[in-house]
């Protein structure tokens, strides 16, 4: 085969096989919001649930999401964020940082179902916290740190070391270069890997199961030690054992719409920023 | 060799090409001057455009050099000295050419021997042609070491051209008649002294050259000890 | 001015500068050349320690700057860095505003109030010949600008801290020949005022700008001497080879 061909052959494969991929996204998305969509509306989304689950709405699941979200990121984003500096720019690259490196990755492997007890074993019976957001965030947390700082290093890195060096002849110290120069460049990639870590934690089943979730709590928490219900687990529970799984069906669906769409919203937003705060300093690639 | 080099090696090929031609029509000026060769004048005369168009061929490659290589250093001193060493060759063919001219004026036609002897013209010429050829021996070798005795050899012509005054006053004084021939004698013993200060010149610019050293005007007695910096 | 005595430097085992002494007078430029790997941008970066923040670096000898030894043990290295500027070869602006930039010395150094500072900015703006291209964007961002402005941008940064030396390695390297000539030019007029040491692999360059030029090779200081004599009549063989081009 020549090369015009077969360069011609590879590419409608490879766009073959793109159109399969983006098919079955649209098709799972397009089911779900065939199936969900009935069900959505205003009491939905800010009533909690009635008749053993087969009615009402999902509210206090999706406050108790996003608490377990925000929660989990005050956690992990900062210690991940500061803990990439630490290997990225002060470490040098000894043994040490190598070691810390294979047991980040390493993390990032673990099954979600291991954090979980985990998560029950130390933050829930150990330290006593309970059944309670503060435990269920830092489960959730700890598996969002890999990713933190996975995607921090890289963001880290991608800044050119022309900063640093340009920094530092300006009698700048360390502290100050990574501060001032290092991370305002580094942001919109950062920005990146806090998007990539809401989505996993956000979407989430088992580190919540012994931690924090509630099978069925149709009020609000008032405070980090309460229980609360959350989207993924609440879908898991009316799609399996829930008092009337067929009749609970369309509000399975609604779930799964609801909880596609706080990750998209989130994403999206994500995006906003991270395109407002590239092109304001448009860097030089 | 690369290829910057190769260009310089040309333009060296043409500057020896063009010192050879000068010698030689120095050489000639020497034959028929002595021997009032009236044809080998007319030949020195004829030669002397392809002189001229030596020095513009040189002139125009040394500038293209300057322009496209950027030469520094010892290429640099090259270029220069090879600039002024090809349009002093130049006078010194024209100076050649015009003692031919004097060959074929009527005036030097009635030569006396005796005179010419006494002038030591040939001794003159002689020594001339032979500071031409040192000088190009030095350039060659890229050896200034016979600077010295090229510079010496000016002194000499110089000293032949002061002692010639005094010799043509007595000369003169005894034959008023022959005054025209005698000033057009002095006008080619003049420019033979005029070779004799040029080709000083060039030994001059190949010391520049080789050693980075400017003997002009620091007094030309040949003198190696007054040799500054 | 400058002065550096007996200096050897390593990197890990490798002998990177080999007993190097030299004095560099108040309101000259001088100038390095050598071949890569010489040594001569290892040497200019030991007068603001850049070299510091490679690991495994080992320095024997004196480094005087305003007559202080610059690794002496009560020097402080930021403080060292605001007196001894430095001009990289790729264009470095920060990914912030034209004014930021200027500023960003200043700021990190604690120097001068809110005034203070934007008149340090302009100054420093006209100084580098930049300030009539950028009087009205100065909040623009410094990617903005085209690459030999980003220079003469980097250049006004360092000024800005008002340095007693500017050490440019290669400064023009990365730029076409309109904006290297305004450097060049930029060089010739900051002399009056700064101490200049560049680094460069032009070696017109050095011609055109230098007042004294040291060539290195192979970690050593082959020959220093006035810019003049160095390209019509350098006394090493080494030098002469290199800068008529017939190194190797």
């Amino acid at each position: 085969m020549n090369k015009e061909s077969s360069q011609r052959t590879a590419f409608i494969i490879f766009r073959i096989l793109g159109i399969i991929v983006v098919s079955i996204l649209l098709w799972i998305l397009g089911f779900i919001i065939y199936n969900g969509m009935g069900v959505i509306s205003w009491e939905f989304l800010t009533a909690a649930p009635a008749e053993g689950m087969t009615a009402g709405g999902i509210f206090p699941a999706i406050v108790g999401t996003l608490c377990l979200v925000a929660g989990s990121m005050i956690f992990a984003f900062p210690v991940g964020v500061m803990s990439a500096i630490y290997t990225n720019e002060y470490a040098g690259n000894g043994w040490i940082v190598k070691f810390i490196r294979v047991m980040t990755n390493n993390l990032g492997s673990i099954p979600s179902i291991v954090f979980g007890l985990f998560g029950m074993s130390l933050f829930v019976n150990t330290l006593g916290f309970g059944d309670s957001i503060l435990a269920g965030s830092l489960t959730l947390g700890l598996l969002a740190l890999p990713i933190v700082i996975r995607t921090t290093e890289e963001a880290l890195k991608a800044v050119p070391s022309s900063y640093r060096t340009g920094s530092r002849a300006l009698g700048a110290s360390k502290l100050q270069t990574i501060s001032r120069v290092i991370l305002p460049a580094a942001f919109p990639n950062i920005t990146t890997g806090l998007i990539l870590s809401i989505g996993r934690v956000s979407g989430e089943t088992a580190p919540i199961l012994f931690t924090v979730a509630a099978y069925f709590l149709p009020k609000l928490p008032t405070g980090i030690f309460d229980q609360v219900m959350a989207l993924p687990y609440h879908l898991y529970v009316i799609a399996t054992s829930g008092t009337d799984i067929e009749a609970s069906r369309p509000v399975a669906y609604g779930t799964a719409l609801v909880l596609i769409a706080i990750v998209l919203l989130m994403n999206l937003l994500a995006a906003f920023l991270r395109r407002h705060f590239s092109n304001k300093w448009r860097a030089e690639r | 060799m690369k290829h910057t080099e190769r260009e310089m090696q040309s333009l060296r090929e043409e500057v020896r090409q063009m010192w050879k031609q000068v010698l030689s029509q120095l050489e000639k000026a020497k034959q028929s001057f002595l021997n009032n060769d009236v044809e080998l004048a007319l030949e020195i005369i004829s030669r002397e455009k392809r002189v001229d168009a030596f020095e513009l061929k040189i002139d125009s490659d040394c500038e293209n050099y300057i322009a496209l290589y950027s030469p520094v250093a010892v290429d640099l001193r090259l270029v220069l000295s090879l600039i002024k060493i090809s349009s002093t060759l130049e006078r010194i063919g024209d100076f050649a050419a015009g003692i031919a001219r004097h060959v074929i004026d009527d005036g030097c036609n009635k030569a006396e021997t005796v005179l010419i002897e006494e002038l030591q013209i040939e001794k003159m010429f002689d020594t001339l042609t032979g500071m031409l050829s040192d000088g190009f021996v030095a350039l060659e070798s890229e050896n200034t070491r016979i600077s010295g005795k090229i510079l010496a050899k000016d002194a000499e012509v110089d000293e032949i051209y002061n002692n010639a005054i005094d010799v043509l006053t007595n000369c003169l004084t005894a034959n008023p008649a022959s005054i025209r021939y005698g000033l057009k004698l002095l006008l080619v013993i003049r420019k033979l002294e005029r070779i004799g200060d040029h080709c000083s010149n060039i030994i001059e610019e190949i010391v520049f050259y080789v050693d980075a050293k400017v003997l002009k005007h620091n007094g030309r007695k040949g003198d190696e000890n007054r040799i500054v910096d | 001015m400058i002065e550096a005595k007996n200096i050897d430097f390593y990197y890990g085992s490798f002998h990177a500068l080999k007993n190097i002494s030299m004095t560099m007078e108040a309101h000259t430029v001088t100038a390095f050349i050598g071949p890569s790997g010489c040594g001569k941008s290892t040497f200019l970066r030991l007068f603001n320690r850049m070299n510091d923040l490679i690991d495994g670096i080992r320095l024997t000898g004196e480094c005087l700057v305003q007559g202080a030894n610059i690794y002496g043990k009560s020097v402080q290295v930021d403080e060292l860095r605001k007196t001894v500027g430095m001009v990289f070869q790729k264009p470095n602006p920060f990914p912030k505003s034209i004014f930021e930039n200027v500023a960003y010395g200043l700021r990190v150094n604690n120097l001068g109030d809110k005034k203070f500072i934007a008149q340090q900015v302009e100054e420093s703006l006209i100084a580098a010949a930049l300030w009539d291209e950028v009087k009205d964007k100065l909040k623009k961002s410094a990617f903005e600008l085209s690459g030999g402005q980003q220079q003469r941008l980097c250049i006004a940064r360092a000024l800005a801290v008002s340095p007693a030396v500017l050490l440019m390695d290669e400064p023009a390297s990365a730029l076409d020949p309109i904006s290297t000539s305004k450097i060049e030019e930029l060089i010739h007029q900051l002399k009056k005022d700064y101490t200049i040491v560049i680094v460069t692999h032009n070696m017109q360059q050095a011609a055109r700008v230098s007042d004294k030029t040291g060539f290195f090779m192979l970690g050593e200081l082959v020959e220093f001497s006035e810019t003049k004599k160095m390209f019509l009549n350098p006394e090493k063989k080494q030098t002469q080879n290199y800068i008529t081009g017939r190194f190797g």
